[in-house]
Order: structure tokens, then C-alpha cells, then sequence
């Protein structure tokens, strides 16, 4: 059995940490001490982050639905309450990306919610809260 | 389908003019800030100035509710010892730069970031009615009748 020296596989293992670690600030780029701590934090942000991505996103289209709802005459809470009573199932992403790319469709979709919505709250869309 | 995102080469902004005249100063400043962000606009991307350029003229005749414009006051501190400075809203709104209680107010409802401070150079404000932003053929925007607290006094 030939002998192994632990060098190479260190330096190897070195190396795999170091290119995980490129583009870091300082020190956590060249020094494996502190690049292992560097990567080590980056896979937990990435995990948590893979997970926020989707709330992120959402709270985006929500954003944007609420920006086009309200050049429309409604609040995103209307809206969404009058697409439910419409029986529009469209959901937040393909809505933000109609109000973006189809804004002509969007109005569509924001008068189908007000002739949906019960006759109280389309009072209160009208009372000027739907302005801004 | 992916998401939109708007470039900084898509966004196109326009220019508004606001008459701050009798608006109550702290709903003209949360309008003025969404309009600065863009969060108006159904293209509203969070790491993009994707906001419109705003003028308010009139500034010094701007509405403060209760008795906000005696008792409100702006400190600042001139980092040396004992060295804290006040001035109340009325001081100021008389004084030579009225300009100064919207711009602040805008500044305070806009997010501490280099966004942020971006955002805030698209704002101009001017005490008297007029502005040398005709060039620009800024639109009229009228924030005192969106909603009728906007001009609510006492």
C-alpha cells in the first residue's frame, strides 16, 4: 500500500473553500480561518434566503397589484376581495404581471371586482380611498 | 414566468408640480414620497429609482393641524458639548428657508439608504409659486383634493 501524505488532500480542500469564498471583503477571501467561518454563515443565509425568496416575491406582486388597483379606482384589499366574489382565480403573480405587461386586461379584471363587490363597499371605493 | 424587472434604462420619468397651499404637510410629504419611490406604478422594482421627479411650490404656506406649527421643533446637534440646537416649524416658515419643513418631512418618509438619498434629489421645493422647472412641462398634481383631510385645519 503506498503511503499518503495529507497535503494534497488539504490543499484541495483548502482550495474548495477558498473559490466558495471569492468576491468576500478582506481577509474572509484569503485566509482559510476565517473564509471556512465566511462560507459556513454564507450556506445558512442561502438556505434561509431560498425560503424568504417566496415572500419577498409576493410582497412584491402585492405591491404592484395595489399600484395598479389604485390608478384603477380600488385598493388592493377591494380588489382582491371583489376577484374572490367574481370567481376570478388569477393569482398574485400572473395579476402584478398583468397590471405591468397588460394594464388594459388589469382595468378589465378591476371592473369585473367592482361590479362583483356588495353594495356597501363600493361606496366606500368611491369616497376617494381608492385615489391614494 | 418571470417577474418583471424594471432596468434603470426603462424607467421614464416625468416631472409633477404640487401647490402645497393649505395641504396638511404631512399627507403632502407621504404622497410626495410615494410618487419619489414610484411605488405609484405597477413597474415598481425596490432597487431601482423607478420614481417621478416632484415640485412643490408654495412651500412656506403649507397646513399644520393643532398647534403643531408652535410646538413642533427640528433639533439638530453641532457635535460640540452642550451643543444642541432647536428651531420650532413657525421659525422656520418664517424664516429664510422655508422651503426646508416639506423637504425634511419628504427626507424623514423616505428609506436611510443610497437609494433613498437618490430618490430625494428628484424633489424641488420652492416657498413662492413659482419654479424654473417649466422646461420640463411638470403636470399639475392636485394633492389638497385627493381626500378632504388633505386640507383639514385646526
Amino acid at each position: 500500500m503506498s503511503r499518503v501524505k495529507r497535503g494534497v488532500t488539504s490543499r484541495a480542500k483548502h482550495n474548495k473553500v477558498l473559490k466558495a469564498a471569492k468576491g468576500a471583503r478582506g481577509r474572509q477571501k484569503n485566509t482559510i480561518r476565517v473564509a471556512r467561518q465566511r462560507v459556513e454563515k454564507n450556506l445558512q443565509y442561502a438556505y434561509r434566503d431560498r425560503k424568504q425568496r417566496k415572500r419577498e416575491f409576493r410582497s412584491l406582486w402585492i405591491q404592484r397589484i395595489n399600484a395598479g388597483a389604485r390608478n384603477n379606482g380600488l385598493t388592493y384589499s377591494q380588489l382582491m376581495a371583489g376577484l374572490r366574489e367574481a370567481g376570478v382565480e388569477l393569482d398574485r403573480k400572473v395579476l402584478a404581471d398583468l397590471a405591468v405587461r397588460e394594464p388594459d386586461s388589469f382595468a378589465n379584471l378591476v371592473e369585473q371586482a367592482r361590479k362583483a363587490l356588495p353594495a356597501g363597499a363600493k361606496e366606500d371605493a368611491s369616497a376617494g380611498r381608492g385615489a391614494m | 414566468m418571470k417577474t418583471y424587472n424594471a432596468k434603470p434604462a426603462d424607467v421614464e420619468k416625468t416631472w409633477h408640480v404640487v401647490d402645497a397651499q393649505d395641504v396638511v404637510l404631512g399627507r403632502l410629504a407621504a404622497n410626495v414620497a410615494m410618487i419619489l419611490r414610484g411605488k405609484n406604478k405597477p413597474t415598481f422594482t425596490p432597487h431601482v429609482d423607478c420614481g417621478d421627479n416632484v415640485i412643490v411650490v408654495n412651500a412656506d404656506k403649507v397646513r399644520m393641524t393643532g398647534k403643531k406649527r408652535t410646538q413642533k421643533t427640528y433639533y439638530w446637534h453641532t457635535n460640540h458639548p452642550g451643543g444642541i440646537k432647536s428651531r420650532t416649524a413657525d421659525q422656520i416658515l418664517s424664516g429664510q428657508y422655508p422651503e426646508r419643513v416639506i423637504y425634511k418631512a419628504v427626507e424623514r418618509m423616505l428609506p436611510k439608504s443610497k437609494l433613498g438619498t437618490q430618490q430625494l434629489k428628484n424633489l424641488r421645493v420652492y416657498a413662492g409659486p413659482e419654479h424654473p422647472h417649466e422646461a420640463q412641462q411638470p403636470q399639475q398634481l392636485d394633492i389638497g383634493s385627493m381626500n378632504p383631510k388633505n386640507r383639514r385645519s385646526a
